[in-house]
């Protein structure tokens, strides 16, 4: 098999959706960080990689690959000796697939970079009311999505529960699930932690996260 | 088998579906979804997709929803080969690449401005993030005919109904700035089955958009009265 290297940032929640991957996997593979704070993704040699700059990438021998649900999909097909983590059945991927892009699109872009992009990258120091209302409604969204499944795209994990829960993680942050409002929520995480590998992968960067952000002592205003 | 697909041909995503039927010549039955009216919010609609968009399909007793989920899904289980979704892990690694670039730069981007100009009646719309978006693109299309490579793939199918949209309302594509992109739009709207897919809906939501901002035409004798009274422009 190639060489595998992860470039990212632990508290980069799709970076850590790839470690998860990587670990349930069992793939050996080599960790570079990428400081983004620092502009190391703007770098030429980074470019070359990612020419859309974002974290991961992964580099697989020669090739790159970015987008960790792109990445995820691909390490399961080449690598997996099983399709469960991705499963081959028509149906069962497009409920895998349309969870993706729903992290991709409202629940990662959407919500979450639209409130870390200002605190982290442009020195906001007040966040909106409208832009934590924003995560509610994210999770009365994955409340209905896991419905009376154990995980987020039916009764097995897959990719879909390594995107959803580093992005959750990190939600959280801004907005504790309320356990009386989102029961399945907060049962789905618990069981997510119980994965062997889900410290290592998840719970360090997903520490990390939370102090960049706290560090940043910001208000919330209503608008 | 009837495949039944439920949505409105204003809809970006759905005419990004559309296409891909179209491209497979597949029979299907279209079921008007009215966004405006609320339909998507019906308790009939929201029990097959409890995310409430368009579009969702029907395939027997099976409702899938998210156009770029659905757009493999017809592939991956009607095609006669992978072409438009190649099954080699790296190509479509390319493919997942471009299709999430969609779901995260151009679709939350376009629901942004689309939110500013109906619910907020903004009408300087932040534009600059979309021509961000359309550098990307031109990067994408260095060296290659489609979004993912050498060969047409969903990829251009979803990216193409957005793109369009924009490109026909509030940020046509300028092609010295962009001319990868510029060409790949007329690439892919010379396929047979364009117009009625795409390019009809596309004109039908740049019309809903313009009609929103003020006269082009009345700025731009603006700007030229303020040049003259400030003796600018002059060359």
């Amino acid at each position: 098999m190639g060489k595998l290297s992860i470039y990212g940032l632990e508290a980069s929640p799709p970076t850590r959706a790839c470690l998860l991957t990587l670990k349930a996997l069992d793939l050996p593979f080599d960790w570079v960080k990428v400081n983004l704070m620092a502009g190391e993704h703007l770098l030429p040699e980074y470019l070359e990689k990612n020419p859309q700059h974002t974290v991961p990438v992964l580099e697989d021998d020669e090739v790159c690959i970015w987008d960790s649900h792109a990445i995820m999909p691909y390490l399961v097909g080449k690598y997996a000796t099983t399709d469960a983590l991705y499963p081959k059945d028509h149906h069962q991927r497009a409920i895998v697939d349309q969870r993706l892009h729903y992290d991709s699109g409202p629940m990662f872009i959407g919500t979450l970079l639209s409130l870390t992009k200002p605190l982290l990258f442009k020195g906001a120091t007040v966040i909106e009311q409208s832009n934590i209302d924003a995560i509610a409604d994210v999770y009365d969204v994955v409340e209905t999505l896991i419905g009376d499944n154990e995980y987020i795209a039916g009764a097995d994990l897959t990719i879909a529960d390594f995107s959803f829960v580093t992005t959750i993680c990190s939600l959280m942050v801004f907005l504790e699930p309320d356990p009386s409002k989102y029961p399945k929520i907060v049962a789905w995480l618990e069981r997510l932690r119980q994965l062997p590998y889900y410290e290592e992968a998840n719970g360090v960067g997903a520490a990390h996260f939370e102090s960049m952000i706290k560090s940043k002592n910001f208000t919330i205003e209503s608008n | 088998m009837v495949l039944v697909l439920y949505g409105t041909e204003v809809s970006a995503p759905v005419r990004a579906v559309l296409l891909t039927l179209r491209a497979l010549e597949l029979d299907y039955e279209f079921q008007e979804v009215d966004l405006t009216a609320g339909d998507h919010l019906k308790p009939d609609y929201v029990s097959k997709n409890p995310q409430h968009t368009v579009p969702t399909l029907q395939d027997g007793g099976a409702y899938i929803w998210d156009s770029h989920a659905i757009m493999g899904y017809l592939v991956q289980k009607y095609a006669k080969d992978d072409a438009l979704y190649p099954r080699e892990p790296l190509q479509r690694a390319i493919v997942d690449q471009r299709l999430h670039f969609e779901s995260g730069a151009l679709s939350v981007r376009w629901k942004q401005l689309k939110h500013l100009l109906f619910e907020e009646k903004v009408t300087e719309l932040p534009i600059e993030k979309l021509h961000e978006t359309y550098a990307l693109l031109e990067l994408f299309l260095d060296g290659h005919e489609y979004m993912a490579g050498d060969q047409l793939t969903i990829a251009d199918f979803s990216i193409v109904t957005s793109v369009s949209t924009a490109h026909l309302s509030i940020a046509p594509v300028d092609a010295t700035k962009y001319p990868n992109l510029s060409a790949w739009l007329t690439r892919i709207s010379s396929l047979s089955f364009y117009e009625q897919a795409n390019s009809t809906g596309a004109r039908r939501m740049a019309e809903l958009v313009r009609a929103k901002l003020p006269k082009q035409f009345d700025k731009l004798w603006q700007k030229a009265f303020e040049d003259i009274k400030s003796g600018a422009g002059k060359m």
